[in-house]
């Protein structure tokens, strides 16, 4: 017997049910990697990649809305037996959901961030082939480089063991760093991917530092297991409070929390646009999951140590972002600070560890996705029309131009400023809320008085398209296709401003089930 | 005291907050000549809803009417609640008509036309809401969702500093209400820690019991939401520049609906929420309201340009709201309450005859004005019966708002009241000043101006119409106003019952 039957013969087969989404998305990578040696046709490789993606999309989403059937509705267990589709999901998901003998957990909270980083990929896909056609920097590298690296963001989140963290961190960040140099005719991206390359890298060394630490101090990776040692410890000696520092310190840094947050607006200027939004988007809402995840889960009994941790690091990233957000004069830079800033109102709901905490960081994470996406993604339409350069002088008189455009920008800017209706109102609300319920009234008041400083930058970027003549001399062309899924975008904002109940029920849930330990 | 409602047969309130919005969506996918009629049609209906609801509702109960509720996020405890008592009612009612005012006198805009409408149409579903909403978090999205249109419409069709204004505007407010929306979600928390009810409704939050330290830091945090909103001396320093840059309409708007929201707050919120921080307070709001009334009356004697005299002459009016509002008695708040309708109606009309003076000369400064009475009759007629309403003849709708603030407060300090009353002379001062400056004086003009002057038309058929409705309502409220003090009498029991239970 070869050594891999005889490990299979004494564990069992790994349930290979719950993977298929996985399965689905490295096959739609290798099927890219390979189609892209032999064709140069990037339409061939686009539409794979959007129809695997996709599929893994819908595949989650049925999942997902097939769970939240038998969990919220009063279904007996008898009837849901009887549909096969419903039998399918008791058995794969909700009985047992770790698999690969334990590295790997399949639960809600993992589904729910999964369809969401799907969502923002497929809107990057989108925006890619106009935007790289125009700049003459296509190549077939981007898509199974995206797709690994979604991967990679996949593992991240169904992670319940620091070796699998690690793996999908790795997997995640060296696509990155490949992605941002992908400009290659430009010094800045080069600039960029090296910067990130570097402090990514440290960031990664200190990460598995702090996991060789808690390994020596507690003998397992597994999360669960961290937590039952730290309970049954009685003092915290240098392992234990060395091995949570330094790793809140790597989770940080690729949060681009500050003070760690250097890479971050010179890797995303340097990137290209829409590797920008990717970088912005779903990297980052993998990462707030993951720290959701890890300081839940492992760290359960030093909710104030991390509670405060994470309460500094977010006022020190929404001060430091928004202050310097209104120096910049390019608007792809001020975006980038703007997500600092973000990063700072997101994790700031950790400093409340509380379920409606929890509730807050997942529901802002997620809906960031929609006007941070779409902000990055929309300069990448403008930036095609030739002599664009993101500039806020460019912006002048957009709304007289082209008043779509300008419209579908001035939801943004009022989503990411917070203002009703608009959803980045109701994810500041959730935090405000969880905040207040924990009593960190500093924060809170740091949080207001941060926004209100925001509102200097949003609001120049509003002015400028619509209270200004038109200074950008070129013509301003933004393809109906990139319109339509910008629209999309935006159109989702003001419903879910208006109508957030749906994405409010899932991320109560997620976080009542992470609270209640049976996430997972 | 537990709440009563009566539920709308037909849900009135709603399809007035809709309407405009449908509209505005309309006509995004419209040609520009649909904009003025569909927009008036729209006001139009809107107004005659409100009206029908004025004379429907029941002013001898303390019931909520016309009251309706939906849930909404059920895991927050929040819901869509709307219903009106006599003070949501008579504000939404002043809403409609200075909405069906401002898009009648728009008549006349050819800058960007269709996004004109549209902002307005926003805007007016976002004012309507504020005042007839219970959920506070529903109140909030309404009470925010007006600043973008608002920003628009000064930063766009405003004058030569118009970006700056429209700025300044925006983050004032924007910094008040952040400060708000804090003080109402730790009330909502300390409710629920009390009663371990989730819900963001006025009636839950009303029945909260707090530590008296708790609701002075509260009453604060809320106070500084509506001051910045009225706006009470020291944080008025926005409102002159929004006035003096802000399009006609959009002046309108700001002065006679947007205004309101802020002492409206204070008399919905702080003074049912936090009855005793109220008593506590009231030597402050006192102070405050009598430098608002004094001091920006000096201000505004001090102004050539007529827009910021205006402005200037409405953070004093505010300061009778103010005083009357934390008088703390009937005749205080009932005061308060029609002062602020009817400045809402003389200050619309004010800013109209400016934007009347501005569209025939091209020039708000008054220096350059003068002797135009003889020229423009009906104008000059329309314009005096305003100007004696906001100086408070009686007969007119200033003079009983005013007396009824002036007598509550002298039943609390004598001193406040006196020193008020004092500055209604001021107040007419510089309202004569600024009618002698514009209409009178002919023989100090040059013979330039009195040859343009000879081509001035008066006013025309959509000019008249628009200050038609509010010179009536003058005469109306001024002639009989028990009607409407009948009206809010049991509103401004409801409203001061706790306060009452305190004693004293």
């Amino acid at each position: 017997m070869s050594v891999i039957e005889q490990l299979v013969s004494g564990l069992g087969l790994p349930n290979f049910a719950v993977l298929i989404p996985e399965i689905i998305l490295l096959a739609t990578a290798f099927l890219v990697f390979i189609v892209e040696m032999f064709s140069k046709n990037r339409k061939l490789i686009s539409s794979i990649s959007i129809i695997g993606l996709s599929a893994t999309g819908l595949y989650i989403l049925a999942i997902i809305l097939g769970i939240l059937k038998l969990v919220l509705s009063p279904i007996t267990l008898k009837e849901a037996t009887a549909n096969p589709f419903y039998n399918f999901i008791i058995k794969n998901y909700m009985e047992q959901f770790i698999t690969l003998y334990g590295l790997y957990v399949v639960d809600l909270f993992s589904l729910v961030f999964k369809l969401f980083l799907v969502l923002g990929t497929v809107f990057v896909f989108i925006h890619l082939r106009p935007y790289a056609e125009a700049k003459k920097t296509y190549y077939g590298e981007y898509y199974y480089l995206i797709l690994f690296s979604l991967f990679g963001m996949f593992v991240m989140v169904s992670s319940p063991n620091l070796i699998s963290f690690y793996v999908g961190l790795e997997l995640m960040s060296i696509a990155l760093y490949v992605l941002i140099g992908l400009y290659r005719k430009d010094y800045r991206s080069k600039e960029g991917a090296y910067k990130y390359l570097i402090i990514g890298g440290t960031g990664t060394a200190i990460v598995s530092y702090a996991i060789a630490l808690l390994y020596g101090r507690t003998g397992t990776f597994d999360f669960k297991e961290i937590a039952q040692q730290l309970i049954s410890a009685e003092t915290l000696d240098v392992g234990l409070i060395g091995g949570l520092v330094l790793l809140l310190i790597g989770l940080a840094l690729k949060a681009s929390a500050v003070p760690f947050h250097h890479w971050a607006p010179d890797a995303y200027e340097g990137a290209p646009t829409p590797i920008t939004a990717f970088l912005a988007i779903p990297a980052k809402i993998a990462t707030y999951a993951i720290i959701l995840r890890v300081v839940v889960e492992a760290f359960p009994s030093l909710t104030e140590t991390w509670g405060l941790a994470w309460a500094i690091f977010a006022a020190a990233s929404m001060i430091l972002g928004n202050i310097v957000a209104l120096r910049q004069k390019s608007v792809k830079r001020m975006l980038a600070y703007s997500s600092i800033a973000h990063t700072g109102y997101i994790t700031a709901a950790l400093a409340a560890p509380t379920g409606m905490g929890f509730a807050a960081l997942a529901f802002y994470a997620i809906v960031y996705l929609f006007m941070g996406a779409g902000a990055f993604l929309l300069l990448a339409s403008l930036e095609k029309n030739e002599g664009w350069n993101n500039t806020l002088d460019d912006f002048k008189g957009l709304a007289k131009k082209d008043p779509m455009t300008a419209l579908i920008m001035l939801i943004y800017m009022f989503s990411l400023l917070g203002i009703p209706p608009t959803v980045g109102f109701i994810g500041k609300l959730g935090i405000f809320l969880a905040l207040i319920g924990y009593n960190v009234w500093w924060l809170a008041v740091v949080l207001v008085i941060t926004s209100i400083i925001s509102a200097g930058y949003y609001l120049r970027v509003v002015a400028n398209m619509y209270m200004y003549e038109p200074s950008f001399k070129g013509s301003i062309n933004v393809s109906l296709m990139e319109k339509l899924s910008l629209g999309i975008l935006a159109i989702l904002v003001l419903i879910l401003g208006i109508y957030p109940t749906q994405i409010w029920t899932l991320t109560t849930t997620i976080s009542s089930l992470l609270m209640a330990g049976v996430g997972r | 005291m537990s709440v009563e409602f009566v539920r709308a047969d037909i849900p009135w309130i709603t399809i007035t907050i809709l309407l405009p919005l449908i509209a505005a969506v309309i006509l995004m996918f419209l040609n520009e000549r649909f904009a003025k009629p569909i927009s008036i049609a729209i006001s139009a209906v809107i107004f005659v809803i409100s009206s029908y609801m004025l004379l429907a509702y029941d002013p001898s109960s303390y019931k909520i009417q016309f009251y309706e509720k939906y849930e909404w996020i059920p895991w927050l405890g929040v819901s869509y609640e709307v219903g009106v008592d006599a003070l949501s009612l008579t504000l939404y009612w002043l809403t409609a008509l200075s909405f069906l005012v401002a898009f009648i006198w728009s008549t006349n805009i050819n800058k960007r036309v269709k996004e004109y409408f549209v902002a307005f149409l926003v805007l007016e579903a976002g004012s309507l809401g504020v005042f007839v909403a219970w959920d506070l978090v529903f109140f909030y999205i309404f009470w925010e969702a007006i600043l973008i249109p608002m920003f628009l419409i000064i930063g766009v069709w405003g004058y030569a500093e118009r970006i700056y204004a429209a700025t300044k505007f925006f983050i004032y407010t924007f910094f008040g209400s952040l400060f708000l929306l804090i003080g109402v979600i730790g009330l909502y928390v300390a409710t629920y820690f009390q009663t371990g009810e989730l819900s963001t409704s006025y009636f839950a939050l009303v029945n909260t019991h707090l530590p008296f330290t708790v609701e002075l830091i509260f009453f604060l945090l809320l106070a500084l939401g509506f001051a910045i909103k009225v706006p009470m001396w020291p944080f008025h320093t926005w409102l002159p520049d929004a006035h003096v840059q802000a399009p006609t309409a959009g002046s309108v708007i700001l002065a006679a609906v947007l205004l309101k929201m802020g002492t409206y707050g204070f008399v919905r919120f702080s003074l049912p929420w936090f009855p005793e921080a109220s008593k506590y307070f009231v030597p402050v709001m006192f102070t405050l309201g009598v430098i608002a009334i004094i001091y920006t009356a000096m201000m505004a004697i001090a102004q050539t340009h007529i827009k910021r005299l205006i402005a200037y002459s409405s953070v004093s009016h505010m300061g009778f709201v103010t005083i009357g509002t934390f008088a703390l008695n009937d005749f205080g708040v009932n005061g308060a309450i029609i002062t602020m309708i009817s400045h809402g109606l003389t200050s619309a009309a004010l800013f109209l005859a400016a934007g009347f003076i501005y569209e025939r000369t091209h020039t708000y400064e008054m220096s350059k004005l003068g002797g135009m009475a003889r020229f423009v009759p009906v104008f000059a007629t329309l314009f005096m019966i305003s100007a004696m309403a906001s100086v408070g003849l009686p007969g007119l709708s200033g003079f009983v708002g005013e007396f009824l603030s002036l007598l509550g407060t002298f039943k609390v300090s004598i001193l406040t009241a006196t020193l008020a009353g004092l500055s209604l002379v001021v107040g007419a001062a510089y309202t004569l000043w600024l009618y002698r400056k514009t209409m009178f004086e002919e023989e100090l003009l040059d013979e330039e101006r009195l040859h343009k002057w000879k081509q001035l038309k008066d006013v025309s058929a959509s000019e008249f119409l628009s200050f038609l409705p509010l010179v009536i309502f003058m005469f109306v409220i001024g002639i009989y106003p028990a009607w409407w003090i009948n009206l809010i009498q049991k509103t401004t029991e409801a409203i001061l019952f706790k306060i009452r239970l305190l004693g004293g």
